[in-house]
């Protein structure tokens, strides 16, 4: 009889149910889609954030002093550590090894160069430019087998290229000229990126043949060719240098396999007051839960574990400004996220409140009929319930359409949809329903049947 | 003809007055219902506006985001420096925000520790903030000849100086400690006041007052780059920039392109997922008073059928009704929004820290949308046209 009553009230007066149900669906879409939002969005800006670059710098432990004005380093290339680029790939072996977005090695010198190997004859002939060895976009061989692509490409994002970056496989063996007199042949890349005031400086174009010569401490001459594939635009020191292979840069600064800075580009939860405190300090518990959480510091502190003999400093321009500013905004967001789920409420509270009003006679008819306050609170709540389950449902499945749909907008990307938004927003719907019916409910169950049924 | 139409517009205030005197409880409902919609109205409008404002400052959080060079960075074999008068020329605000400008000379010097040990060359960075003239140097006019005896800078007590973290550990200095910088020939000592770490270049600096490395390093007035902190939407910056490139046609002013351009990407995400989430929760809380109003314009039926009954025509019962509306929309708009601004102004303080400032536009704003929603939930009240008197009387409907 119970669930004839409720499903003949639905049956009854399906406009009016649809009307309240549409109410109901259409707050519960608003918060699915607000929590849905709030709770991605502290991802999809953190991704938004590595457009800043790397945050993290890592340089040898026994370095000299890097003598650096206006990006250019005036340390002799004898000067200062190495570090060795074979144990890169150890970086994806990190605990947080998802969190490492890209990294790439940097080996700088100062060089000569010029359009023709006629302008090179002594040491310092030509131009003196920064001649910075690099990966332009590198596909890293990891231990497990995969590959991940990495390089400066990724780590400084708003670098822009006309052209292309050099190939790092060398197309043909290139001569090295060792001295005036000998030379030999070595496998290397042999294409190279020009900085654009550099380009400008000159005169170089996309094609071009250019000469670079390092002046090596045994006096010996080595001249590397290279041909230029695009012209670097960055906004920083880089606009002045020529950007080469790191492989060729190694060789020709008589480096192998070493380079001198690193810079690596972390996916990072914004420091709090925890991640702040002394590592020291902690007791064991707290140092498993800094070292799994992917704070800037704990992914410094395993780098550093598995890069013996580095320093490894946070950039703290890029990772502080972006902790602020993340923190913040996702506050922000939660508050018009609350906002929003106080606006559903009072709709969905105010429409069950409507609903429940205007069946005063239907309440008086069946308390005439011998109905407790009990049973038609119990009639009535359920069927409410009802609704704001359906009303739910039909809500949440609307606001992850319109989340997506936000998403996809501002991001680029839709947010996953939620188990727990779906539960939330279910829990929201019942509550704010019974809530909204409670008062006029219990206002029902004063009510005397008899003036009720006469119309008064 | 007149007297008939006072007595009217008399009568019509009367009934608009017992309208709202004949429940309490339920002017009491409506005024909540529009009062808590014109509040968060007011209240998101208001933080929604400062919130943009705000974060454009935000930003600063990145630091210097332009920067002024000379055009080559390396003349032969010196460092190119650019006269510091230029920091008087530049244009010191954005809108409201003031700009900040620190200019920089750099030199590589000789550094010793205060326990003698190895000499390392460090670079020198000379820092002057705009407009801070530092006030504990007493400036000697320079002498023609940088040899003559006399050529150094008067400070009174120990010149003070700030070691980025990789010096401090090279030199096992610090702070309070003293220790000795060489630059062609020159010697001075300075006192450690403090220790930075940044992660950039300041790591391995020894930075003291501008005048110094540039009596120090014989640079009189010479600066290597000034860095300025621009606040402002993209666009401002974009703006700023330019006038700068203009104003000094000689020199290297760029925008730093990884900061600007993430700031630019960021500040347009973010303003987004604001005005988009905003106007999401305007729209339903305009529907939420909505809903609430309808609810109870519709408990007006006996009203309306007695009002037909005694001969009131549809048009001048609507009139009543939607004025009624309109005055309870005002009333409540006013309450709301005002509450609302001072709601925004705790919310501001709560998430940047400083209070949102209140924007007047916000008030009026609120207001005028409360008596719009207030009017439109009114509306259904035309279906009551419809409604015969008798049947209303009758308890049917």
């Amino acid at each position: 009889m119970f669930l004839r009553l409720v499903a003949d009230s639905f049956g009854r007066r399906p406009r009016h149910k649809l009307l309240t149900g549409a109410a109901l669906a259409l707050g519960m879409g608003v918060a699915t889609a607000a929590l849905s939002v709030s709770l991605d969005v502290g991802d999809r800006l953190a991704k938004e954030f590595r457009s800043l670059g790397a945050n993290l710098l890592v340089t040898p432990q026994a370095d000299s002093l890097p003598l650096e004005i206006g990006g250019v380093d005036y340390r002799p290339v004898n000067a200062g550590a190495y570090l060795p680029e074979a144990d890169l790939p150890k970086l994806k072996t990190i605990f947080w090894h998802n969190n490492i977005m890209a990294f790439s090695p940097v080996l700088e010198v100062s060089a000569n160069v010029a359009a023709d190997s006629s302008e090179l004859t002594s040491s310092n002939a030509g131009t003196k430019v920064q001649l910075i060895g690099t990966w332009g976009s590198h596909p890293l061989h990891l231990e497990d087998g995969s590959t991940f692509a990495t390089g400066i490409e990724k780590t400084n994002p708003w670098f822009r290229i006309e052209g292309r970056w050099f190939s790092e496989e060398s197309s043909q063996p290139r001569r090295v000229n060792v001295g005036p007199n000998g030379h030999y042949y070595v496998d290397a890349p042999n294409e190279c990126v020009a900085g654009v005031n550099l380009a400008q400086r000159m005169k170089l174009g996309l094609g071009q043949q250019m000469l670079a010569n390092v002046p090596d401490l045994e006096k010996m001459q080595k001249y590397a060719p290279c041909t230029i594939t695009g012209i670097l635009s960055s906004g920083g020191p880089e606009d002045d240098a020529l950007l080469m292979p790191l492989l060729s840069v190694q060789q020709l600064a008589g480096k192998p396999g070493q380079y001198r800075k690193l810079y690596v580009s972390a996916l990072t939860k914004p420091e709090d007051a925890f991640a702040k405190r002394d590592v020291k300090s902690f007791t064991p518990t707290e140092y498993d839960r800094w070292f799994c959480t992917p704070y800037i510091s704990s992914i410094a502190f395993q780098i550093q574990q598995e890069l013996p003999g580095t320093d490894v400093r946070v950039i703290r321009r890029v990772a502080e400004g972006e902790g602020q500013i993340l923190t913040r905004v996702q506050m922000l967001l939660w508050l018009v996220t609350g906002a929003a789920l106080l606006a559903a409420a009072l709709a969905v509270g105010a429409s069950a409140a409507a609903s429940v009003i205007e069946r005063r006679t239907e309440i008086g008819l069946m308390k005439a009929l011998g109905a407790g306050s009990g049973t038609v609170g119990f009639l009535l709540a359920a069927e409410q319930l009802l609704l704001a389950f359906v009303g739910g449902g039909v809500g949440y499945a609307l606001g992850i359409l319109l989340a997506r749909l936000l998403g996809e907008k501002i991001f680029g990307v839709a947010p996953e949809p939620s188990l727990i938004v779906f539960l939330v927003v279910v829990a929201l719907a019942a509550g704010v329903t019974i809530l909204g019916s409670a008062l006029p409910l219990r206002r029902a169950s004063r009510y005397e049947p008899a003036p009720i049924l006469r119309g008064e | 003809m007149a007297a008939p139409h006072t007595t009217n517009r008399a009568m019509f205030w009367r009934i608009i007055r017992r309208l709202f005197g004949a429940n309490r409880g339920r002017l009491f409902v409506m005024l909540l219902a529009l009062g808590s919609g014109a509040a968060v109205t007011a209240a998101l409008l208001n933080l929604q506006i400062d919130a943009k404002r705000r974060l454009t400052f935000e930003f600063r959080a990145f630091g210097p985001n332009v920067i002024i060079s000379p055009k080559v960075p390396v003349a032969g074999d010196l460092v190119a420096t650019m006269n510091d008068s230029i920091m008087d020329a530049i244009p010191k605000s954005v809108g409201p925000y003031r700009v900040e400008a620190t200019s920089f000379l750099y030199a590589i010097a000789t550094v010793r520790g205060p326990r003698g040990g190895v000499p390392v060359n460090a670079i020198l960075a000379g820092k002057r903030g705009m407009g801070i003239r530092t006030a504990s140097v007493t400036m000697i006019p320079p002498p023609t000849d940088p040899d003559a005896p006399g050529y150094d800078l008067v400070v009174p007590g120990d010149l003070p100086c700030t070691l980025g973290v990789q010096v401090a550990k090279q030199l096992d200095a610090h702070v309070g400690e003293t220790i000795s910088i060489l630059i062609s020939g020159r010697k001075r000592t300075c006192k450690v006041s403090s220790l930075v770490e940044t992660g950039g270049p300041e790591d391995s600096q020894v930075t003291v007052m501008l005048d110094f490395v540039q009596r120090l390093a014989n640079r009189l007035w010479g600066i290597s780059d000034v860095e300025i902190m621009v606040p402002g939407t993209p666009k401002q910056i974009n703006d700023y920039v330019s006038t700068l490139q203009k104003q000094f046609p000689d020199l290297d002013v760029r925008p730093v392109r990884q900061f600007t351009e993430a700031q630019a990407k960021i500040y347009g995400r973010i303003s987004g997922l604001l005005e988009f989430t905003v106007a999401l929760v305007l729209v339903l809380t305009a529907l939420c008073v909505m809903a609430a109003m309808t609810n109870v314009a519709m408990e007006r039926k006996m009203d309306v059928g007695l009002m037909k009954a005694i001969g009131g025509s549809m048009r001048r019962v609507l009139r009543l009704f939607l004025v009624e509306s309109a005055l309870l929309g005002l009333a409540g708009g006013a309450i709301g929004a005002a509450a609302g601004i001072f709601l925004s102004i705790a919310l501001g303080k709560a998430v940047f820290g400083v209070a949102a400032r209140p924007r007047l536009i916000v008030y009026p704003v609120a207001v005028a949308l409360t008596i719009l929603v207030a009017i439109i939930s009114a509306y259904p009240l035309r279906r009551l046209a419809a409604i015969r008197p008798a049947s209303v009387f009758r308890g049917e409907a």
